[in-house]
C-alpha cells in the first residue's frame, strides 16, 4: 500500500501507465455513459450559451441549433472533472502553484516575457478550437476516442496533426533545435 | 443530462484530467517534445490508451455487453485538413 502511494505521489508517471488507466477510462465512460470523451466541443456548447444569451440572431443558425447545441452537455462537465482531476494531480506530487510562463524550455526559444505567452496562447487556441471543429474533434475527442472505436476520421487528424505539427516546430524553432 | 451522468461526467473528467498530469501532458515542453521529436511522451501515452481502449471495446462489444456511441464522421478533406491546422495551434502553444 506505500508502495502504492509513493507511486501515486509521483510528478511523472511512465506514459504507459497513465496512458493504459485513459484507455480504461475511455472504456468505461462508453460503458456507463454510451458517450466519448471529448474536450474541444464542450467550448462550443458553452460558447452556444454564451452567445445566444448575448447576441440570439446571431447564434440560430444550423450549427448550433443541430451540431453544437448550447446546453450543458457531458462534455462541458467532463472539462469541470478534468480541471480538478488536473489539480488532484499536481497537488498529490506537490507540484501546485499558480504559474505564468516558468517553462524553461519556453523561455529559452520564445522568450520569458509574459506578454508572448498570452498572445500566442490567445491566437494559437483560436487556431486549434477552430481546427477540432472542422476536423470534427480534438486530440482527446476524435484522435484518441475515435481511433479506440477504429474510425477511420481518428487516424486521418493523426496524420495532419503531425505532419504539420512537426513542420510548424521546424520553423518557430529553426537553429535552436 | 441526468444526476447520474453529471456525477460520472465529473469522476470520468477527473480520471481524464489525472493521467494528463501524471503523463506531463499538462507541460509545454512535452507537447513541443514530440513534435520535435525529442520527447516521445506523448506519443507513448496516446498510443498505449488507444490499443488498451480500442482492444477492451471491441471485446465488450463482442461480448454483448455494450454498443459503440456515434463514430465520429469520417470527411476525408475535413479531417486531414482539420488535423493539419490543429497541429499548428498544437505546436505554438503546447496545449
Amino acid at each position: 500500500m506505500t508502495w502504492f502511494v509513493k507511486q501515486f505521489r509521483k510528478e511523472e508517471w511512465s506514459p504507459y501507465v497513465a496512458g493504459a488507466l485513459l484507455g480504461v477510462i475511455g472504456i468505461l465512460t462508453v460503458l456507463l455513459a454510451n458517450t466519448l470523451l471529448g474536450a474541444s466541443g464542450a467550448f462550443e456548447n458553452l460558447a452556444g450559451i454564451i452567445g445566444t444569451a448575448l447576441a440570439p440572431g446571431l447564434f440560430a443558425n444550423t450549427y448550433f441549433k443541430f451540431i453544437m447545441k448550447p446546453e450543458i452537455t457531458f462534455g462541458v462537465v467532463l472539462l469541470v472533472g478534468i480541471f480538478f482531476g488536473g489539480m488532484l494531480g499536481a497537488l498529490s506530487s506537490r507540484t501546485f502553484k499558480l504559474r505564468w510562463n516558468d517553462d524553461p524550455l519556453w523561455n529559452r526559444v520564445i522568450g520569458p516575457e509574459r506578454w508572448k505567452r498570452w498572445v500566442i496562447a490567445f491566437f494559437g487556441a483560436i487556431v486549434l478550437e477552430f481546427a477540432a471543429g472542422i476536423a470534427g474533434g480534438c486530440t482527446s475527442g476524435l484522435a484518441i476516442s475515435g481511433g479506440m472505436l477504429l474510425a477511420p476520421s481518428a487516424f486521418l487528424f493523426i496524420a495532419g496533426m503531425f505532419a504539420s505539427g512537426i513542420v510548424t516546430t521546424l520553423i518557430v524553432y529553426r537553429r535552436r533545435y | 443530462m441526468t444526476l447520474a451522468n453529471t456525477v460520472l461526467a465529473l469522476v470520468m473528467g477527473a480520471g481524464f484530467g489525472l493521467t494528463l498530469n501524471k503523463a506531463g501532458l499538462t507541460k509545454y515542453r512535452k507537447i513541443v517534445g514530440v513534435f520535435r521529436l525529442t520527447d516521445l511522451a506523448v506519443l507513448k501515452f496516446m498510443m498505449t490508451a488507444l490499443v488498451v481502449a480500442m482492444s477492451g471495446l471491441y471485446v465488450l462489444r463482442g461480448l454483448n455487453v455494450l454498443t459503440f456511441p456515434n463514430i465520429p464522421a469520417t470527411y476525408i478533406v475535413g479531417n486531414v485538413g482539420g488535423g493539419l491546422l490543429f497541429g499548428v495551434g498544437m505546436a505554438l502553444t503546447g496545449y
